[in-house]
């Protein structure tokens, strides 16, 4: 300790007081954009981040190829007979939204839109943290992404909400994250309750559809959407299926256990959603 | 030991950081043992601060606070005063109480963890993130899982430290 004293030790300390009250107060005023030097030090990172990301998903991928061989074409089998099952249903929706545009005309409503100004990012890290479920994505606000943007998959399948940016990154708080907070609705039942993340149910890879209407009957495989309120995300994008309804311990209020549609852990690459239109 | 020296003692020890980190940041997060990832950086730091005392562990605090606020998504500051404070007292421990050896750093990895993970659970309760129930299946396990990478971590510095550590580039 004499040395730590002789060696100016308490200006070592007095540098990191500095410095911490620094970073939390650029990190506090600069909300969702990443500050100064959290931004310098992400981007000098993405060399190393971007290249790890690569080379790991280049040896998942051969370990796939070489050990689970079996597996990917059962799976392979398994999508031809969904892609056949599919391109029937899509000739009947063809059909379904010819007559509904039909009657639209006839009654003189609206046309229904849903258009997406998206951009495409690959997934380079995922959350270090056990106490947040984070992804950091390839891009940032140079390619006009902002915070509060949705990020979806290929199938349209909801990620997560971009929590900051970077100029060539921005961190995603997925929908398992504790902070997620959006208004969900069940399609069969159109019963509206608040998607929540949970620290208990975080790690099991699910999340919360809280403050469901009292006469709500949900049952298992129930799909769950976004239902759109408030205009801050768009309505209609896919959360997942419910997995069983509870009550709190207070047994004031019900929620149900939500199983996301996207598998977190084996996402590469998604969409953000910079802007929408969607008129019902 | 010539500024030279001591540059290229340090230089080395950043480079020993670099798989920490990497590991930490990129690949273990890919891998979690039941949702559950190992947190690798508070364990550099018990290792330097045993092996190099309470200056050095400061100063290594310090800059691994840095990295972990500025290269890691959601840092608020605390962690750079945390980590500096933290090599600071297992630097002095290690030299007072303990000894440059395993089981020192495996007391003090277990110490900084144990009280990151006890602040943590107190944060989530004060701001009624959850119950206290909840938050210690976060906690413990996280806990546990990173204290198995002690060994693994501990060598890695120990390594190091026998090359270039203490004053054995003078």
């Amino acid at each position: 300790m004499k040395d730590f004293l002789r060696q100016n030790g308490i200006l070592l300390l007095v540098i990191a007081l500095l410095l911490s009250i620094l970073i939390g107060v650029f990190s506090y005023v600069m909300g969702g954009e990443a500050d100064f030097l959290s931004n310098i030090a992400t981007t000098v990172a993405s060399p190393i981040r971007n290249g790890v990301a690569a080379a790991a998903d280049w040896a998942e991928g051969v370990y796939g190829y070489m050990f689970r061989y079996g597996e990917v074409e059962r799976e392979l089998a398994d999508l031809r007979a969904q892609v056949r099952e599919l391109e029937e249903k899509v000739r009947q929706g063809e059909e379904a939204s010819r007559e509904n545009e039909q009657l639209r005309q006839l009654l003189e409503l609206k046309e229904r839109r849903r258009s997406f100004d998206l951009e495409t990012a690959k997934v380079t890290a995922r959350s270090n943290s056990n106490w947040e479920s984070t992804l950091t994505l390839s891009k940032g606000s140079s390619d006009g992404i902002q915070a509060g943007d949705c990020v979806i998959t290929e199938t349209g399948v909801l990620v997560g909400v971009v929590d900051k940016t970077g100029i060539n990154w921005s961190t995603v708080s997925t929908v398992i994250n504790t902070e997620t907070e959006m208004g969900g609705i069940v399609t069969r039942t159109y019963s509206a309750g608040v998607l929540e993340g949970d620290f208990s149910l975080m790690n099991q890879g699910k999340l919360k559809l809280n403050y469901l209407p009292e006469g709500a009957q949900l049952v298992t495989g129930d799909e769950v959407l976004t239902s759109g309120r408030g205009d801050m995300f768009p309505s209609g994008l896919e959360v997942g299926q419910v997995e069983g309804v509870f009550t709190d311990p207070s047994g004031q209020i019900r929620y149900a256990v939500i199983v996301p549609s996207v598998t977190l852990d084996s996402l590469i690459e998604v969409f953000v959603i910079k802007n929408f239109d969607i008129t019902e | 030991m010539t500024r030279r020296d001591l540059f290229h003692k340090w230089f080395i020890y950043t480079l020993g950081l670099l798989p920490v980190w990497v590991l930490d940041a990129y690949i273990l997060p890919r891998y979690p043992l039941m949702g559950v990832s190992p947190v690798l950086l508070p364990l550099a730091v018990a290792a330097v601060a045993v092996l190099e005392g309470a200056y050095a562990g400061t100063g290594f605090g310090l800059a691994v606070g840095l990295l972990w606020e500025l290269a890691y998504p959601g840092g608020f500051g605390a962690l750079v005063l945390y980590l500096a404070v933290a090599g600071m007292l297992m630097g002095a421990v290690s030299q007072y109480a303990l000894s440059q050896s395993f089981p020192g750093c495996l007391i003090c990895s277990a110490g900084v963890l144990g009280l990151l993970d006890l602040l943590r659970v107190a944060r989530g309760l004060l701001t009624n993130a959850a119950g206290l129930s909840e938050l210690l299946q976060v906690a413990v396990p996280e806990f546990l899982w990173s204290m198995a990478w002690t060994p693994l971590v501990w060598l890695l510095f120990r390594a190091i430290y026998n090359r270039v550590g203490g004053t054995r580039l003078a």
